[in-house]
C-alpha cells in the first residue's frame, strides 16, 4: 500500500496543539499580572496592540486570562482523560479476559455510574462542596463518572475477540498471553482507545464548562467554561463583544479539532504499520 | 441453559444497580449543607416578603412536619424505598408543596422522551450512515467533507451549540419563536405543529452534536474493520462492495454502536438538562435543576430515580439482545 | 445511500418550512400568543420563572406562586403601603387600625364599604372571620403558627366592622397583618367558595378573589398567566382608590434568561422588566428607543429597593468579634473601585443600618451627615469620607457618562451621602495593634496562622450581592488577606446564614420601606433571638450581641410608627450601630426596572413618581389605573 510517511493530519494537529501548549503551558509565567484580578484595565476595550484581545467588562486583559484558563482547561481534560482511559481499558480488559467473579464486580460498577446521570450528582456534589469544588476535586468526579465507558468498549471487544481467529491462531502456535496481549490487542484496540481519549478530553472540558455555564463550577478560577460564564452574565453575547465571548469558544474548538487530527493520525499510522507486520 | 443463566444474571445485576444508583441519590443529597425548609424560607425572605422573628420561627416548625423531615435517616430511607418499590409515588415536592412529584413529573417526562428519543434517533442513524460511508469510502472527497464538517461540529459543547443557534434563529433571524410556547389542546393540529416549531431549535442543538460523534466514532470503527484480514479476503473472494460494507463491515462495527447507545442515554440526559435550561424546555432536565437549586428532595428523588430506571432498563434490554447480534458470545 | 439521505433531507426541510410558514400566518396579526389583542395587552416580566405548579392558587399553601399575578392583580390585603410617600393605606380595610386600649391588644378594623369578590357576591366580616377561623384550624399551612400567635379572639360587630383581641401588644398591626414590604400572607379568600372545601389540599383554580383581576388563562407549562380585568372594577378597592385599571389584560411571561428576556422586549413582546443586569439595559436602551428606565438619564437605575447590600461578619467567633477589626476591614475597602465592579458606579452608599431607599435617606442619611463626618475613634482619627459622592462622579465623568447633576446636593442625593474612608495604612495600624502581623504582603492571625477569609455568596441569584462579593474578594486580597468567595445555591446560602455556618457573606440584613423599620432592626440585631451556632436561628443570623443596641431596640417597641420619640431614639440606634459596626452596609440596592412605552403610558418613573417600580409586590394592583394605552399621536 502506501508507503510510510508522516500524516498531514498529525503535523496540523501537532501543530495547533503545540500553540495550546505554549499558550496555556508556557505563557501564563511571563503574564504581567495575575489576569484573573478585576479592573486592572479600562473596561470593555476592543483589541489593540497593547490588549491583544481586548479586555472584559470586568477590566481583565482578555488575551491573559485566556491563556490562565486554557492552562487550567488542559489540565482538567488531559488528566480526567488519561487517568479515565487507562483504568477503563485496565478494567475492561480485566472483565473481558478474566471472566467470572471480577468481570461481575467490574460490570457492576461500571454499570452503576453509567445509570447514575453524571450532572445531577455533580450539581449536587458542587452544593456539597459548598461552591468550592477546587479543579482537581471536580477532575476526580469527572474519572469516576468516565471510566466506565471505555472499560464497557473494552470489555465487549475483548469478549469479541476471544474468538477471533488470529487471537486463536496465536493461542495455537504456542504464544504467552502477555505476547498476545502485546502483539495483537494492544494494536487492535489502540486506535479505538485514543478516540476514546479525544472524546474523554471534550467530554471533561465539556462537562466542566457546563458546570460553569450554569455557574456551578470553581468560578473564581480561570477556566475555557468560566471565561464563558462570565462572558454571558455580562452579556458580551448580545453586547456584541466577540473578542471576550469569542475566543474561548473558538478555543474549545481548536482545540478538540487539533485533538482529534492527532488521534486519527495516530490511528491511521498505527493501521498502516499493522499492514507492513501483516505482509 | 447457558443462556438462561446468562439473563438470570444480568437480571440480578440489573436490581443491584437500580438500588445502589438510588441509594447514591437517597443520601447524597442529604449530606447537603443545604436544608429544603431553609431554603423555602430563604426564597419567601429573597421576594422581601418581611416575617418577624416568631413568625420565622412558627413557619420553620410547620414545613419541617409538612414535608415529612421528622424522622432518622433509616427511616426516611427505608419510606422511601417502600415507597418505590411498593406505592410508586414520591410524596409530596417541598419547594412547590404540596403538589404530588408524579403529577409534576408526569407531566414533564412526555416532553423529555419526545425531545431525546426523536433527536438521538435522527442523529443516530444519519451519523452512522454517513459514518460508515465515509470510513468505507475513506478516498472519496464527499466523505471526507462530510466527516471535515463533523470535525467542526462535534467539539462545540450542546450550550454553545444551542447558544449559537439561538443568537442565529432567535436574534439575527427571528424565525423561531423566542421562547417556548404552546398553542392548542393536544391531539389537535395546531397543538402538534406548535410543539414541533417550538422544538426544532433545542432539537437540532442534540442533533447537530451526536451527529457529529456517530459520524466519527463510527467512521473510526469501519476504517479500521475495512482493514481487517476477514474483510480482505471477503474482497478476494469476490464478494460485491454493498455485500462487503453491509454484511462485514457494518455487522461489525454496529455492536459497539449500538452498546455506546444505550449507555448514551445518561450522557445525553446530561446534555438534555443544560439544553432544556437554555431553551426554557419544560422537561425532566430543567425540572431537575430547579431541585437541585431549591434543594427539592422528594423532586429530585423523583426525576432521578426515573432515568436510572430508564438508563438501567435499556442497558439491560441492549445487553439481552447482544447474544442476536453478535453470535459469537453465545457459544460462551 | 447518498440520493436517498439528500432526498429524505429534502422532505425535512419542505416539512418545516411548511411548518414554519403556516405559524407565521398566525402570528402576522397584532394579537399576543394567547390571542388577546396585543394593544390591550400588558405583557409583565415574571420575575419567579416558570411555574411548575400553575394550578395551585391557595395562597396559604407554602409552594404557591404568588408574584406571578397572584398576590399582584387577584388576592388582596387589609393595609397596603404606598412607598413614594412611605405611609401606609387602607385598602380592603376602611380605615387604618384603631387601638381600643392603651396596650395596644384590641383594635376595631372596619372594611371598606360595596367591595365584591370576582364572582360578585359581597366582601364582609363574615368572609374574615372565616379567613381566622381556618388559618387556626389548619396546621398544614405554615402561616397558620403565627397568627396563633397573634389573635386571641374575634367579634363581629356588623357586616363592616369587627374587634380583634390580640395575645400580645401589637403597637403596628398594620405591619402585622398588613403590607410592609412585598407582600403578607394575610391573604383574604372568599367564604361561600372555601367553607366546603379542605384548606390544606384545595387548589383553588382559577381563584375567586377580590382585586381587580382574574385569572382568565394559564400555561400548563407555566410560562405565561393571562389576566383579565373585572367588569365590576368600582367593587374593588383599586376602583375606589384610584378608578378604572387601563390595561384591558394583563399577562405574565416568563421568556427565560436575562439574553431573552432582552430580545423580548428589544422585539417589543415585553412592556414591563424586573430586575436586570447594567450591562443588559446598555443594551436595551441602544436597541429600542421606546425602552425607558427610571431615570431618564444616567444612573437610570432606581435605588429605592428596601434591602442594602454588604458584608456580614460571623459576630460571635474570633477575629469578628473585635469592633476594630471590623472597623479595620472597613477602612481596607476601596468602595469607588467595588462600586464601579459591581454595577459600573450606579449605586447609592449607605453607612447606616437602613437602606438608602428615599424617605429612609432623607429621615436618618442625610440628617446624620454632619455627625458621621464629625464622628471619631478615640485616638482622634475621623474615619468619615463624606466626599464620596463627588469623587465617583468625576470618575464616571471621566469615563464618558453625561448628564451628571453639577451641585453636591444633588450628587448626594444621587450617590449618597459618603462612606469610611480608604485608608489602607490606618487599617493596618489597626490590625497590627490588635496582634495581627503583615509577612510578605499577607496577613496573619494573632496565632500566627494566615489569615484567609471566606465570603458566602448567592450564585446565579442576586447578582448585586454576587458580584459585590466578588468585587470585596478581590478588593481584601490587594491588601493582602487571603479572601475568596464561595457561591451556593439559595437553599445552602440561607441554611448557612440561618445556621450561623459563615465566616463571612454577601448578604442584605438591612431592610426598610418605611422611616421606622424597628420591626427589622428588631429582628436583625435584638440578642434575644441569638441561637447556638448549627441551630436556625429566629432572627440575628449574625449572632451580635449588643446589650447598648438592644436597650434602644426595646425602648422603641412600646411606641407606635408616629410617636414623637420613635425617629430620636432610631437615630440613637443608627450612631450606636455605626460605634460598634457589626456588619458593613456599602450599597442600597439598584434596580433596573425599565419599561418599553410602544403599547403602554403612565408606569412610574422618577419623573412620575406616584409609586415604586415594584412590579412583583402586591402594590402594583395600584399602578394599574395609571397605565394607560399610548395614544397613537
Amino acid at each position: 500500500m502506501m508507503m510510510r510517511r508522516t500524516s498531514p493530519r498529525l503535523t496540523v494537529g501537532l501543530i495547533i496543539l503545540a500553540a495550546f501548549i505554549i499558550l496555556g503551558g508556557v505563557l501564563p509565567f511571563f503574564s504581567p499580572e495575575d489576569p484573573r484580578s478585576w479592573i486592572k484595565h479600562p473596561r470593555n476595550l476592543p483589541p489593540s496592540a497593547e490588549h491583544l484581545l481586548g479586555t472584559t467588562n470586568l477590566g481583565q486583559d482578555t488575551f491573559w486570562l485566556l491563556s490562565y484558563a486554557t492552562q487550567n482547561s488542559l489540565f482538567i481534560g488531559l488528566i480526567v482523560a488519561f487517568f479515565a482511559t487507562l483504568i477503563g481499558v485496565f478494567a475492561g480488559l480485566a472483565s473481558g479476559f478474566l471472566g467470572g467473579v471480577p468481570d461481575r464486580v467490574i460490570t457492576l460498577l461500571a454499570d452503576v455510574f453509567i445509570v447514575v446521570p453524571s450532572l445531577p450528582i455533580l450539581i449536587l456534589m458542587s452544593s456539597l462542596l459548598q461552591g468550592r469544588a477546587s479543579l482537581l476535586l471536580i477532575s476526580i468526579i469527572l474519572i469516576l463518572f468516565n471510566w466506565p465507558w471505555p472499560a464497557r468498549q473494552m470489555r465487549s471487544i475483548a469478549l469479541s475477540m476471544r474468538e477471533r481467529q488470529f487471537v486463536n491462531t496465536a493461542r495455537f502456535s504456542g504464544s504467552s498471553t502477555l505476547q498476545i496481549l502485546a502483539e495483537e490487542i494492544v494494536p487492535h484496540i489502540f486506535s479505538w482507545s485514543m478516540a476514546n481519549f479525544v472524546n474523554t478530553v471534550l467530554v471533561a472540558i465539556a462537562t466542566e464548562s457546563g458546570l460553569a455555564v450554569i455557574g456551578l463550577s470553581s468560578l473564581e478560577e480561570a477556566t475555557l467554561g468560566t471565561t464563558i460564564y462570565w462572558a454571558l452574565q455580562h452579556q458580551a453575547l448580545l453586547g456584541r463583544r466577540w473578542w471576550w465571548i469569542g475566543s474561548p469558544v473558538v478555543a474549545i474548538i481548536l482545540l478538540f479539532i487539533a485533538l482529534f487530527l492527532i488521534s486519527t493520525g495516530i490511528s491511521s499510522l498505527s493501521a498502516e504499520r499493522r499492514g507492513h507486520g501483516d505482509a | 441453559m447457558q443462556f438462561a443463566k446468562f439473563v438470570v444474571t444480568r437480571l440480578i445485576a440489573y436490581v443491584l444497580v437500580i438500588w445502589i444508583g438510588i441509594t447514591v441519590v437517597f443520601f447524597v443529597p442529604r449530606f447537603m449543607p443545604s436544608d429544603p425548609v431553609e431554603s423555602m424560607l430563604g426564597r419567601i425572605m429573597t421576594r422581601g416578603a418581611y416575617m418577624d422573628a416568631e413568625q420565622v420561627e412558627a413557619m420553620r416548625a410547620t414545613l419541617t412536619q409538612a414535608f415529612g423531615l421528622e424522622g432518622t435517616l433509616a427511616d426516611q430511607y427505608f419510606g422511601f424505598l417502600h415507597r418505590i418499590f411498593v406505592t410508586r409515588e414520591f410524596g409530596p415536592s417541598l419547594s412547590l408543596f404540596p403538589t404530588p412529584v408524579n403529577e409534576l413529573i408526569g407531566r414533564a417526562l412526555p416532553w423529555t422522551l419526545g425531545l431525546l428519543l426523536s433527536s438521538t434517533i435522527i442523529a443516530w442513524i444519519v451519523g452512522n450512515a454517513i459514518g460508515l460511508l465515509a470510513g468505507y469510502k475513506s478516498r472519496w472527497v464527499s466523505s471526507r467533507a462530510l466527516e471535515i464538517i463533523a470535525i467542526f461540529v462535534y467539539p462545540i459543547p450542546y450550550y454553545i451549540t444551542a447558544l449559537i443557534l439561538i443568537i442565529l434563529f432567535i436574534h439575527l433571524n427571528p424565525i423561531f419563536p423566542l421562547f417556548f410556547s404552546i398553542r392548542g389542546d393536544p391531539p389537535s393540529l395546531e397543538f402538534i405543529s406548535s410543539v414541533i416549531y417550538n422544538s426544532v431549535l433545542p432539537a437540532a442543538s442534540i442533533v447537530i452534536v451526536g451527529f457529529g460523534w456517530w459520524v466519527l466514532s463510527m467512521k473510526a470503527l469501519s476504517s479500521s474493520i475495512s482493514e481487517e484480514d476477514f474483510v480482505y479476503f471477503a474482497k478476494l473472494k469476490g464478494a460485491g462492495e454493498g455485500r462487503i460494507m453491509t454484511a462485514y463491515v457494518l455487522r461489525n462495527a454496529i455492536l459497539p454502536q449500538v452498546t455506546v447507545l444505550a449507555l448514551q442515554i445518561g450522557v445525553i440526559f446530561n446534555g438534555a438538562l443544560i439544553t432544556e435550561i437554555l431553551f426554557g424546555y419544560p422537561g425532566l432536565g430543567t425540572m431537575t435543576y430547579n431541585a437541585v437549586l431549591q434543594a427539592d428532595y422528594n423532586l429530585l428523588m423523583g426525576t432521578i430515580t426515573i432515568s436510572i430506571i430508564a438508563v438501567a432498563t435499556s442497558t439491560l434490554v441492549i445487553d439481552l439482545l447482544y447474544p442476536f447480534f453478535d453470535p459469537r458470545i453465545r457459544q460462551r | 445511500m447518498t440520493k436517498k439521505s439528500r432526498k429524505a433531507l429534502l422532505s425535512i426541510i419542505v416539512l418545516l418550512a411548511v411548518v414554519l410558514f403556516s405559524t407565521a400566518l398566525v402570528t402576522a396579526q397584532e394579537q399576543t400568543e394567547v390571542g388577546t389583542p396585543r394593544a390591550t395587552t400588558l405583557i409583565v416580566d415574571n420575575l419567579g420563572g416558570r411555574v411548575d405548579n400553575p394550578t395551585q392558587t391557595n395562597p396559604y399553601q407554602a409552594g404557591t406562586h404568588q408574584s406571578a399575578g397572584l398576590h399582584q392583580l387577584v388576592y388582596t390585603n387589609l393595609w397596603e403601603i404606598n412607598t413614594a410617600t412611605g405611609e401606609q393605606f387602607p385598602a380592603l380595610a376602611a380605615e387604618m387600625p384603631e387601638a381600643l386600649n392603651d396596650d395596644f391588644t384590641s383594635f376595631r378594623v372596619t372594611l371598606r364599604d360595596n367591595l365584591r369578590w370576582s364572582d360578585g357576591e359581597p366582601i364582609t366580616t363574615a368572609d374574615m372571620a372565616f379567613n381566622i377561623d381556618m388559618i387556626l384550624n389548619t396546621p398544614e399551612f405554615p402561616y397558620s403558627g403565627f397568627l396563633a400567635q397573634v389573635i386571641d379572639n374575634y367579634e363581629v360587630v356588623d357586616d363592616l366592622t369587627m374587634i380583634l383581641n390580640l395575645k400580645r401588644s401589637e403597637p403596628r398591626l398594620a405591619y402585622t397583618l398588613g403590607v410592609h414590604i412585598w407582600g403578607d400572607n394575610f391573604r383574604l379568600v372568599p367564604k361561600h367558595i372555601w367553607e366546603n372545601e379542605d384548606p390544606a389540599t384545595f387548589q383553588n383554580y382559577p381563584p375567586v378573589g377580590s382585586g381587580p383581576y382574574t385569572l382568565t388563562d394559564s400555561d400548563p407549562n407555566g410560562n405565561w398567566f393571562l389576566y383579565t380585568k373585572r367588569e365590576d372594577w368600582q367593587h374593588t378597592d383599586v376602583g375606589q382608590i384610584y378608578g378604572e385599571p387601563g390595561p384591558e389584560y394583563v399577562l405574565f411571561r416568563f421568556y427565560g434568561t436575562e439574553e431573552r428576556r432582552i430580545i423580548a422586549a428589544i422585539q417589543n413582546q415585553l412592556d414591563i422588566l424586573t430586575d436586570i443586569s447594567p450591562e443588559a439595559w446598555d443594551i436595551l436602551r441602544d436597541a429600542n428607543p421606546n425602552a425607558a428606565a427610571w431615570h431618564q438619564n444616567f444612573p437610570y437605575a432606581n435605588f429605592d429597593d428596601p434591602c442594602e447590600r454588604g458584608i456580614i461578619f460571623a459576630n460571635s467567633q474570633e477575629p469578628w468579634d473585635n469592633q476594630n477589626v471590623r472597623w479595620a476591614m472597613a477602612l481596607a475597602t476601596d468602595i469607588k473601585s467595588v462600586g464601579l465592579a459591581t454595577f459600573a458606579g450606579i449605586l447609592r452608599v449607605s453607612p447606616l443600618a437602613v437602606p438608602p431607599v428615599q424617605v429612609i435617606h432623607d429621615a436618618f442619611h442625610k440628617p446624620m451627615r454632619e455627625w458621621m463626618t464629625e464622628f471619631a475613634f478615640e485616638d482622634g482619627y475621623q474615619p468619615f469620607d463624606p466626599n464620596y459622592a463627588v469623587d465617583i462622579a468625576a470618575i464616571l465623568t471621566e469615563q464618558g457618562v453625561e448628564g451628571l447633576p453639577e451641585s453636591e446636593e444633588a450628587l448626594v442625593d444621587l450617590f449618597g451621602v459618603g462612606w469610611w474612608k480608604h485608608d489602607p495604612a490606618k487599617a493596618t495600624e489597626m490590625l497590627q495593634a490588635e496582634g495581627f502581623t503583615l509577612q510578605d504582603g499577607a496577613w496573619h492571625k494573632p496565632d500566627g496562622s494566615p489569615w484567609q477569609i471566606t465570603i458566602n455568596s448567592p450564585s446565579n441569584f442576586e447578582v448585586q450581592s454576587q458580584r459585590l462579593a466578588f468585587a470585596i474578594a478581590d478588593n481584601w486580597r490587594a491588601f493582602g488577606i487571603d479572601a475568596t468567595v464561595q457561591q451556593m445555591d439559595s437553599g445552602t446560602f440561607w441554611s448557612n446564614y440561618s445556621n450561623g455556618t459563615f465566616d463571612a457573606g454577601s448578604y442584605w440584613p438591612g431592610c426598610g420601606a418605611l422611616p421606622d423599620s424597628w420591626d427589622l432592626l428588631d429582628q436583625f440585631w435584638h440578642k434575644r433571638h441569638i441561637v447556638p451556632i448549627g441551630q436556625p436561628a429566629p432572627g440575628n443570623a449574625m449572632r451580635y450581641e449588643s446589650d447598648a443596641l438592644s436597650d434602644i431596640l426595646d425602648q422603641i417597641a412600646p411606641l407606635p410608627s408616629d410617636h414623637p420619640d420613635t425617629i430620636p431614639l432610631l437615630t440613637e440606634f443608627e450612631k450606636q450601630f455605626i460605634v460598634e459596626r457589626p456588619w458593613l452596609p456599602m450599597f442600597g440596592t439598584s434596580k433596573f426596572v425599565p419599561v418599553v412605552t410602544t403599547y403602554w403610558d403612565g408606569m412610574p418613573t422618577a419623573d412620575n413618581f406616584y409609586e415604586g417600580p415594584w412590579w412583583w409586590w402586591s402594590l402594583f394592583k395600584y399602578h394599574m389605573p395609571f397605565i394607560q394605552p399610548k395614544s397613537d399621536g
